[in-house]
């Protein structure tokens, strides 16, 4: 199978009773979404990316054309099962509480008791909803409901992942969660289909995006394809004098090429995380989500898995028969982990707010903090560049050591 | 299997957590109570057991019906509406195994309630006898006529088609059908029904002196040591001075005064002056059936009477035995509200599959309130397909059959006058409905909710 989700001329015409207001949602589209890739469908409102998710998954039928996923259609259980959806709401059943909701979507599963309530435990947790489990999911909010919807997309430990607006209602933090998942769940060989308007998370996980408008693929490559400037070079540097600046200028002026030199600026979001995690050292109560940042243990990949799963993509790519390799790894993840196995999947979010809160500790504007704001501005893109390259290996061994090192600070 | 169970209960929990059922068993439970100590029938015990048993029963049967169409349209509805089809349905589930899950969650939650206040009923059914001082002459009759499920005899009605061919050929060739009727069709058939109706009454009416009676086959007692009851209502072409009747009934093996044999069981002889026009009852010992189940009557029109005693064709007589006990009937009675409570969850849920809320419910009200008076919609349809013959036969007709008919057999029916309901006629009554009505619902509801295209909205 060298597509997890492939269409042929898919169309899908809206009309009234009488077949008049005809709506072409989507028009003509082929779309092809390879095994393990991240793939973003971006658009406006109204570009038919919804409309698309919704004939994939078969709660829509086609005009015209053909949808096949992980293979087949999308409505056969064999295939369904293998499939993790999130809708551009969580429509959840409000008079249950979170644990009974996940356990409910666990029984459409035909998951065992015992992997159910494993599941559902670790899910939640992993969520940050396990303070607010036994609350009727009617209360929540729309970004708790939101977690949730995540984790009953998640408990069947899916192979594809069709996530539609999945950051819609949710906090920086949930949202940056949600992206590390993502790129933790693309490691493991997932398949993951990003539906969004939000270009910023499309940007930082996916590897190809196709962009759609009036129901069409109007672009469609990799990300890093499409966004290089192939004409320009940028340089990051701990801050430079003015005497250095201006040598650096004339440098410049006899490669005869043009230059801004200026002070970074923090993005809003690394702030924002910088002044969450600094209230959650100081221990203040929420009644809404917890921001947890680890991955849950049946979803996170093993240490030593990562060069099996290494050879497992080049087998995938090399367009061998992959399903019995891929049942082989589901099964395998249900097994519980000793705990000191689970250690290494402490994330970017994890290592930022830690980074920062140093800087937190600082008066703003002296010399040292602006280093490392300037530092921390880079280092997302340099992890996911590590995530997207399989070198997470090194940054989650040291990871631990410096969350030791913090938690003896607080 | 198992995720039409997840179904199933979560349509449970649906039903109970938004307090939908809350409400109804808070009503029920109030009312039943209150109708426990407050309702008092006609002053007897009897009356009282009677009033408590068919109101309690009806209510239950009636709020029971609502929330059952009320949960079953709203589950799937509501499903559809606010989305949660959306996660659910692109889970390893088939459609047709969802829907399924919906009826067997409603049909859940009508078991439990039925359970819950059929016994509530039946407790203090039972226990009302020791509440309400009676004596012993109530006592009894409430024993006898009430805490019994009596199998009941009736004559069937003579088939007179013959004669009544016979006598209209007779009559035409003596020249006394009018002038007219023989050429018209209808003209024709309207005499013909009048000579039926006039034969048949002759057939029930005995003559000053002259003699009725009756044969009744397979007559098969609980108990042969227990009383039979006869029970009879009389008619007269002419009123008695003081509305009485005069009569003599000989009950037993009347062939063996036939064939002049010497009697094996029995032959008992009752003399009685009654009103004329109320039902009246009278016990005769259980010995007086045949080995072989027959059991014959003779009533005599006794000369002191000087009028023609016409025995009414629905209620004139009945033979009636204790052939099972209360407990028994009444487990069947509820097993018959039970039945139609399964039509109308297959009914809700289908009419959910394709309707919105609102629409499936006033269609469930709609065929609910016609199951509950067909027989005067299909009587009126008759009357009208005297005329529109063709039409009615082949379109409303079929249509109005395929209608449960709730009103034709009630419990009340069974239960007041302690009459017992045959686990033949409850099987039948289930096969047609469950079997013929229910399951071709949920086969097309499941059908229709598989090809429905589930996220498109409809306005």
């Amino acid at each position: 199978m060298e597509y997890a989700i492939e269409t042929f001329s898919l169309t899908k015409t809206f009309s009234d009773l009488w077949g008049r207001n005809r709506v072409l949602a989507v028009d003509n589209l082929d779309l092809r979404v390879h095994v393990s890739e991240v793939f973003g469908l971006l658009g406006p409102n109204g570009s038919g990316k919804t409309t698309t998710l919704k004939m994939l998954l078969g709660l829509l039928h086609p005009t015209k054309g053909k949808a096949l996923v992980l293979g087949g259609d999308a409505t056969d259980p064999h295939i369904n099962s293998r499939i993790g959806f999130l809708p551009e709401e969580s429509y959840l059943y409000r008079y249950l509480n979170a644990r009974e909701t996940l356990d409910f979507y666990g029984r459409l599963f035909k998951l065992p008791a015992r992997i159910r309530k494993l599941r559902s435990e670790a899910l939640l947790d992993m969520v940050g909803l396990k303070a607010v489990a036994n609350r009727p999911v009617g209360t929540f909010s729309k970004g708790m409901a939101r977690r949730i919807g995540l984790a009953q997309a998640l408990i069947n430990d899916p192979d594809l992942l069709i996530l539609d607006e999945p950051t819609t209602g949710l906090d920086p933090i949930g949202t940056r969660q949600i992206k590390d998942l993502i790129l933790e769940l693309a490691g493991r060989g997932k398949t993951i289909l990003l539906c969004s308007h939000l270009l910023a998370d499309v940007e930082d996980v996916c590897d190809r995006i196709a962009i759609l408008y009036g129901g069409k693929i109007q672009t469609e490559g990799k990300v890093d394809d499409l966004l290089r400037h192939t004409d320009k070079t940028e340089i990051t540097t701990s801050r430079l004098s003015n005497a250095t600046v201006e040598k650096i200028k004339q440098l410049l002026a006899g490669e005869r090429a043009e230059c801004t030199i200026s002070v970074p600026v923090t993005r809003l979001e690394t702030f924002f995380l910088n002044t969450v995690a600094a209230a959650q050292q100081q221990a203040v109560q929420t009644s809404g989500a917890e921001s947890k940042t680890h991955i849950s243990d049946f979803l996170a990949a093993k240490p030593d898995e990562q060069a099996r799963r290494a050879a497992l993509l080049e087998q995938l790519v090399s367009g061998e028969s992959s399903s019995e390799q891929q049942e082989s790894i589901r099964t395998e993840t249900v097994k519980p982990k000793p705990a000191s196995e689970s250690a290494p999947d402490e994330d970017l979010l994890e290592r930022l707010t830690k980074q920062s809160a140093s800087a937190e500790l600082k008066p703003a504007g002296t010399q040292p903090a602006e280093d490392s704001k300037a530092q921390s501005t880079i280092t997302p893109r340099e992890d996911i560049l590590d995530e997207l390259t399989g070198r997470t290996k090194g940054d989650n061994q040291e990871a631990p050591g410096a969350e030791q090192g913090d938690s003896a600070n607080a | 299997m198992r995720s039409i169970w997840a179904i199933a209960v979560n349509t449970l929990r649906q039903a109970l957590r938004l307090k939908i059922a809350a409400v109804f068993i808070v009503l029920l439970l109030v009312l039943l109570a209150t109708m426990g100590f407050k309702m008092t029938g006609d002053g007897t015990l009897k009356g009282r057991e009677q009033a408590f048993v068919s109101y309690g029963l009806s209510l239950t049967a009636l709020l029971l019906a609502l929330l059952t169409i009320f949960v079953g349209a709203y589950s799937l509805t509501s499903d559809v509406k606010d989305r949660q089809v959306y996660t659910v349905l692109t889970k390893p589930i088939r459609r047709f195994q969802f829907v399924l899950g919906k009826l067997v969650g409603v049909v859940l939650l009508d078991a439990v309630l039925i359970m819950l206040f059929s016994t509530v009923i039946y407790a203090i059914t039972v226990s009302m006898p020791r509440l309400v001082d009676a004596d012993d002459e109530q006592l009894a009759q409430v024993r006898n006529e009430f805490f019994t499920a009596r199998a009941s005899l009736t004559p069937a009605e003579p088939d007179v088609s013959a004669e009544v061919d016979q006598t209209y050929e007779d009559m035409l060739r003596a020249g006394d059908v009018p002038a007219g009727v023989d050429e018209n069709p209808v003209a024709r058939r309207n005499y013909k029904n009048e000579l039926t109706k006039r034969i048949s009454l002759r057939k029930r009416a005995a003559l000053v002196n002259g003699e009725l009676e009756w044969e009744f086959h397979n007559v098969k007692p609980l108990d042969p040591n227990q009383n039979l009851y006869v029970r009879f209502k009389y008619d007269v072409a002419l009123n008695p001075y003081d509305l009485q009747i005069y009569s003599r009934w000989i009950i037993g093996d009347l062939r063996q005064l036939r064939l002049a044999q010497i009697p094996n069981t029995p032959i008992y002889s009752v003399e009685r002056k009654d009103l004329i026009r109320t039902s009246h009852e009278f016990e005769i010992p259980g010995d007086a059936v045949a080995d072989d189940g027959y059991l014959g009557l003779a009533f005599l029109n006794v000369g002191l009477n000087d009028t023609v005693v016409i025995f009414p064709p629905e209620d004139g007589l009945e033979v009636l035995y204790k052939a099972d006990t209360f407990t028994a009937n009444f487990i069947r009675a509820v097993l018959l509200v039970f039945i139609r409570l399964v039509f109308l969850a297959a009914l809700a849920v289908f009419s959910g599959t394709f309707l919105s809320f609102p629409v499936a419910i006033l269609l469930c009200l709609a065929v609910f309130t016609m199951a509950n008076m067909s027989g005067f919609i299909s009587e009126s349809f008759e009357f009208l397909g005297e005329t529109v013959n063709k039409v009615y036969y082949y379109s409303l007709k079929p249509l109005i059959s395929l209608l449960p008919q709730f009103d034709q057999i009630s419990p009340s029916k069974f239960l007041i006058p302690g009459r017992l309901l045959k686990w033949s006629l409850l099987g039948k009554l289930g096969f047609f409905t469950i079997c013929l009505k229910a399951v071709p619902l949920l086969l097309l509801s499941m059908l229709i909710f598989t090809y429905r295209e589930i996220a498109k909205v409809i306005i």
